[in-house]
């Protein structure tokens, strides 16, 4: 093992340590005790939170935004590809060039999918304005990480670079709003607990 | 501008503090400033005004967090735009969470992540109403219901006066002296609440629901003492105060022995009676709840009471008060109702737990200083009942039946808005 090896194995390990810290915070504090009588089933809605829901037809933040909505879905991908990749150049595994290419191309996508979303909260006028630096530098680090690991894919020999950068990545990840990787997921069982509790999820045939 | 105190900021702060589960936490750590929830918000919708999308109402509250509660937000504020508590803060928090929000939740549901934005406007008024800054028309009527019993004042005497006179009326509409409005009379099956707006204003409905229990051959009762279903402080997000207004229902249900709570038609009094008031009570209810709307819909199942399909021939639509239906999952109830005896009824675009709030929701009703910004968003509500060319609109919640009462005023759509006990019980089928 090289020290770039050392260096984004400690990042990943501190960026881990903080997401379970998060993860026990939440933990130990607990779901809220309703005293209320329930007019729904919980575990059907929170199951709906996490499917039926998140359906772009029942969306208007999706179906009136589908192009920024889709190049959202193909970032977050992209992002989740490239952690999976991660960990695949860090056991030095080497992918045959038929599997690469692809990746290659979806990687690009997604690339292209996260420049879009900055160029729009740069030049759109009320995003920029609800945006905080945070904003720009979440989106900038990882799509520099998608960059880095198509270049990975290209160039093995990248990995230094790559692993510095990554590195970054994973000290800025408990930060910011990256860290909404962790919280999105207590958000929609918030969600489904709430509107199931009160029967409005799933919904009711009318 | 006048400064904050330490000991204002201290109890604003502490409802980041004082967190009994997560989640708080959860929502205040997960908007990731899409700006995508923008188009679910009326007042976005109508002024185009940035400051006005759900995310900015919600980050507001979540900067203030961050400023106090994260290590970034303490060492780098620029860089996650968190901010102190000052008066420049405290200023904009009243204006875009009391004067911009009617708290109606639309942008929760359609929100790409799941954040709760109207919990976390809630957390934000909660955080005014520590700290002193509710707007003084709203905290006006809560104190008059602290202090009188119900949110106008109306004496025991006026009420009693208003109740005799329409039991006299009820008497003669059904031609029957057993047709009355019981006052105070323990051991019923029913205990009724009214929303103080019904004796004041529109003392009509309270005959109207009496006329329906006459026909269901209910066995219920009023009280004179404790009868207010509305509970302001739920819009300031008060659970001191919220908690002394339920209070006094669960106390007269015990003084009065009745089996169960009738809510009357009031969105936010209907949720902060049966979905709020028992984690306020930190207890269980001993007793039942229900709504108005549920009760008609039981007796029109049960066959207590028939409805003539020949009574009413106008167009008729609904409007959905979000807080019986989107966050109270009564969305099936008045639909049964009134297709049972609408021969033309037409559905708002979008509705039940998708509909757009009246504009009157979030305690707007009461706070005078943002009137034109009221009127102004509920052209939304007026495009969409022009468009269901209804001559008549329905909705079981008076403060709706106030804001779109003033809504066809303002846009001369021409119609009439009744509330459902008073539709139903024009179309009553008496024995």
């Amino acid at each position: 093992m090289n020290w770039h090896h050392y260096f984004i194995l400690a990042c990943m390990g501190v960026c881990l340590a903080f997401c379970i810290y998060h993860v026990i915070r939440l933990i130990r504090l607990g779901k809220p005790s309703d005293y209320s009588p329930p007019a729904g089933v919980v575990t059907e809605a929170v199951v709906y939170s996490f499917t039926g829901a998140m359906n772009p037809a029942k969306k208007e933040s999706a179906f009136l935004h589908l192009p920024t909505y889709s190049a959202g879905i193909l970032y977050h991908l992209g992002t989740f590809l490239s952690l999976l990749l991660l960990l695949l150049f860090l056991s030095g595994m080497i992918l045959p060039i038929e599997i690469r290419y692809p990746l290659m191309f979806a990687l690009l996508a997604s690339v292209i999918s996260g420049t879009g979303i900055l160029i729009k909260r740069f030049i759109k006028k009320g995003l920029r304005n609800l945006s905080s630096p945070d904003d720009f530098m979440a989106n900038i680090l990882v799509t520099i990480f998608q960059v880095m690991t198509i270049l990975m894919l290209i160039r093995g020999e990248m990995f230094p670079g790559y692993c510095i950068l990554t590195g970054v990545l994973m000290l800025y990840f408990p930060l910011g709003k990256l860290k909404h990787a962790i919280y999105f997921f207590a958000a929609r069982y918030h969600l489904g607990y709430f509107f199931g509790w009160r029967g409005v999820w799933p919904p009711k045939q009318t | 501008m006048e400064k904050l105190s330490e000991i204002q900021i201290r109890q604003g702060l502490s409802v980041f503090t004082n967190l009994t589960d997560n989640k708080l936490l959860t929502h205040l750590n997960s908007c990731v400033h899409c700006g995508l929830c923008a188009e679910s918000c009326l007042y976005f919708l109508k002024t185009r005004d940035d400051r006005f999308t759900p995310a900015h109402k919600a980050d507001i509250v979540s900067s203030v967090y961050r400023r106090y509660n994260t290590v970034t937000g303490r060492l780098f504020p620029k860089l996650v735009n968190a901010r102190e508590m000052n008066m420049d803060t405290a200023s904009e928090m009243v204006d875009l969470l009391f004067g911009a929000c009617t708290m109606c939740g639309r942008c929760t549901m359609h929100c790409s992540i799941g954040v709760d934005i109207g919990f976390l406007v809630k957390t934000g008024r909660s955080m005014l109403s520590n700290m002193g800054l509710v707007p003084a028309t709203l905290q006006s009527t809560i104190k008059a219901a602290l202090e009188s019993g119900n949110n106008m004042s109306i004496p025991v005497d006026e009420l009693t006066s208003t109740l005799q006179w329409m039991e006299e009326e009820l008497t003669d509409e059904v031609n029957n002296p057993e047709a009355r409005i019981p006052v105070n009379e323990p051991g019923k099956n029913i205990l009724y609440t009214l929303n103080p707006r019904e004796p004041k204003f529109f003392p009509l409905s309270i005959s109207a629901m009496a006329k329906i229990f006459f026909a269901a051959r209910e066995s219920w009762t009023l009280s004179t003492r404790m009868y207010d279903v509305t509970n302001y402080a739920y819009f300031t997000g008060n659970p001191g105060e919220s908690k002394l207004i339920a209070a006094r229902l669960w106390q007269e249900m015990d003084t009065l022995k009745a089996g169960k709570l009738v809510l009357a038609e009031c969105g936010h009094g209907s949720r902060a009676l049966r979905w709020e008031s028992p984690n306020y009570m930190k207890a269980h209810f001993p007793f039942k709840v229900e709504t108005s709307v549920e009760t008609i819909a039981r007796y029109l199942h049960q066959g207590r009471i028939r409805l003539d399909p020949e009574k009413i021939r106008k167009t008729v639509t609904l409007h959905d008060p979000c807080n019986l239906v989107r966050n109270g999952g009564i969305i099936n109830e008045q639909r049964y109702i009134l297709k049972r005896f609408i021969a033309s009824f037409v559905e708002m675009t979008p509705n039940g737990a998708d509909n757009f709030c009246c504009g009157g929701g979030g305690g707007q009703l009461a706070m005078s200083e943002y009137n034109d910004r009221r009127m102004k968003i509920a052209e939304i509500k007026a495009d969409q009942i022009r468009k269901t060319g209804a001559r008549i609109v329905v909705t079981p919640c008076h403060n709706c039946v106030d804001q779109l009462t003033q809504i066809n005023v303002t846009y001369k759509l021409g119609i009439q808005v009744k509330t459902l006990a008073e539709i139903v019980a024009d179309a009553l089928i008496l024995e």
